[in-house]
């Protein structure tokens, strides 16, 4: 379905959600940092910027109470968090880089044990992908496969155009109820043309080549080359789209407490650390080796898919400037 | 102070690449050195990143441009396993990173004769919110440099003859403490609240900083468990205001730990706040002497009392 939304009948839309109850996430500012959060209203919303953190918030935050325990004497009392209370959510002003990493997640929390935490949110979400309209030279979405126009992930997608508005194409059941749903506020597609979309600079990848190289190389100088300078935090891990890796642990106190679960990064030494004090990764090239082995090899050789869209928020995030665009590059050059 | 940007004269970089170059080909060659840290460009236009090289052919890799942001300090402490640290190593440091360097061998950690320093004289580097490309300017500098005490490096085994010409610049952390001073602490409270809500608990902001030595830090720790280790307002709180508190004395103000910051919260706030409470009380500014014991790490009757009431 193709239709047309002003920008004054989209606010209008999402303020009509926020009024009906609809958890309406989506870029805003907080505290001078683009995210993507709840929405009290659509004027707070700020499209003109790559959010700091990635959309998969929305289905995994960076902490999830999963568990609450009570004792009593003798009585242990175990309370399950109920996923069936998550709200209704609209996503909205996802950039492609974004939408297009929520169906290769799916696929890891689908797998052999069925997340309900974040298969009920993705049950109850409506992703609305925006066009993206500005790159800078970490972006590298064009490189994966992807692009500024990638409607990968989205049930609606917006196309900004020339003179105002929107272009919205449907791509799912739930993208059409939205549009069904308030179809007094669209119209007939405008016919304008869209508005100049980004253009990404880093050359196209050609990632077989690159897996072709990983299949062979786990033992290889360029490990330490590319991470040797590496410190050891996790922010290239936490501000990824696709990036998935959590912990568990129960904070409270003897009587009651919560169990919760934590993004964790495999940049961290305490990722593999053994309980035995041994650690198998006991470097940060081995460590950065795997987060390259995960994205372009491990990924696509159980899922069959990369793990990785191109987004450039760890190569702007980094503190020591690891570049893993930089980096793919270098192993498609050794695979020729 | 100017209303509009106005740009800051970084022409010196070049010849001091150029210096550093040479010297960093001597030191290698002549085997003085088994290493030497530095930077390199890197792929973004304009970017740079920390190099560590043991072979002369490679100190032309080496350059000094306002993208070299990082505190290479942190490379050298026990905490970066990853770096050789056989013999005496190379590194190149600006006035700022010297201090940390001088607080670490004050704190055992280094020894000056293991050191071979290679100190630049510097305009200023970039804020982290710009891209590497962008000029240095009133506006692009990082807020640490506006406060700046140590454009020129002393007491290093080699500097290049170069002299930083720097304009006079509004104080950007004198300025945001005199603000956040004024408030009441309820204010106040809702200011850290409100950052510290961003905090996602990468700690980036240890990562790079060169007196989070520890073998393990306490906030790893889980038997007993010390800090909540959720990104949660209770654990991201106490992580950072133990964080502060532990670098009460010592840290210098690299401020690596803002610029590192994904969420862009304020830290090297706490971090000159501490350093204020420590020269009000105690009259000591850290990273201008080897001292074996910091003021919080000793006594004298001259202390102030003040607060046994």
């Amino acid at each position: 379905m193709q239709k047309y939304i002003s920008q004054q009948n989209l606010t209008t839309l999402l303020d009509i959600l926020i009024a009906q109850g609809v958890r309406v996430v989506a870029p805003r500012m907080n505290a001078g940092t683009p995210l993507y959060e709840p929405l009290e209203s659509a004027g707070d919303m700020v499209t003109d910027q790559l959010p700091r953190r990635s959309a998969k918030e929305a289905f995994f935050p960076v902490c999830e109470d999963i568990m609450t325990y009570e004792k009593e004497g003798q009585k242990v009392t175990v309370t399950d968090i109920d996923p069936a209370r998550f709200p209704e959510t609209l996503l909205f002003g996802v950039r492609p880089c974004d939408a297009s990493a929520i169906p290769v997640l799916d696929a890891v929390f689908s797998w052999d044990y069925k997340d309900e935490f974040f298969l009920e949110r993705r049950r109850k979400t409506t992703i609305v992908g925006l066009a993206c309209t500005t790159a800078d030279d970490a972006c590298f979405c064009t490189a994966v496969g992807l692009s500024p126009s990638d409607t990968k992930g989205s049930d609606l997608f917006l196309t900004p155009l020339e003179g105002g508005g929107y272009a919205c194409e449907t791509f799912s059941d739930k993208g059409e109820a939205l549009i069904n749903a308030h179809s007094s506020l669209f119209s007939v597609p405008s016919g304008a043309a869209a508005l100049p979309l980004a253009e990404p600079q880093t050359e196209k990848f050609d990632l077989k080549k690159v897996k072709a190289w990983l299949d062979e190389h786990f033992e290889d100088p360029l490990w330490d080359g590319a991470a040797v300078r590496c410190v050891g935090c996790g922010a290239c891990a936490f501000v990824c789209p696709a990036c998935h890796c959590f912990d568990i642990v129960d904070e409270g106190t003897e009587k009651a407490g919560t169990r919760r679960k934590n993004w964790d990064a495999c940049g961290f030494w305490k990722f593999t650390h053994h309980a035995s004090g041994h650690n198998p990764r006991d470097g940060q090239p081995k460590r950065y080796r795997n987060r390259i082995m995960h994205k372009f090899k491990y990924y696509d050789d159980k899922f069959g898919q990369t793990l990785c869209t191109g987004c450039g928020r760890c190569i702007r995030v980094c503190p020591v400037g690891i570049d893993i665009a930089g980096i793919v590059e270098e192993i498609s050059k050794k695979q020729e | 102070m100017p209303l509009t940007s106005q740009p800051i004269d970084t022409s010196i970089y070049s010849a001091i690449t150029d210096a550093i170059k040479t010297e960093a080909e001597r030191i290698l060659t002549e085997g003085q050195v088994t290493a030497v840290v530095g930077y390199a460009a890197a792929r973004r236009k304009g970017s740079a990143q920390p190099i560590i090289i043991t072979e002369a052919t490679d100190a032309a890799k080496l350059i000094f441009t306002a993208a070299c942001v990082n505190n290479l300090a942190v490379y050298l402490t026990k905490a970066k396993k990853e770096v050789p640290k056989s013999g005496k190593i190379g590194i190149v440091v600006k006035g700022c990173d010297l201090k940390a360097l001088t607080g670490l061998m004050g704190e055992s950690q280094l020894k000056r004769e293991d050191l071979y320093l290679i100190g630049v004289p510097c305009a200023g580097v970039l804020g982290s919110t710009v891209q590497p490309a962008t000029g240095l300017t009133t506006d692009t500098i990082a807020p640490k440099c506006t406060e700046c005490d140590a454009h020129l490096p002393t007491g290093c085994d080699f500097v290049p003859l170069q002299t930083p010409v720097t304009p006079e610049l509004e104080q950007k952390y004198a300025t945001e403490i005199a603000r956040l001073e004024a408030l009441t602490p309820a204010e106040r409270w809702a200011y850290w609240k409100e950052q510290f809500s961003k905090c996602i608990k990468c700690y980036a902001c240890r990562q790079v900083c060169p007196f989070c030595f520890c073998e393990q830090c306490l906030c790893d720790r889980n038997k007993p468990q010390m800090v909540d280790t959720t990104p949660r307002p209770a654990g991201n709180t106490a992580w950072h205001i133990v964080r502060a508190m532990h670098l009460a004395g010592r840290c210098a103000g690299c401020a690596e730990c803002e610029r590192v910051c994904p969420m862009d919260i304020p830290l090297n706030l706490l971090n000159r706040k501490m350093a204020k409470e420590l020269k009000e009380l105690y009259d000591h500014e850290a990273g201008f002497e080897v001292l074996d014991k910091g003021p919080l790490n000793s006594y004298t009757d001259k202390d102030d009392q003040s607060f046994i009431k």
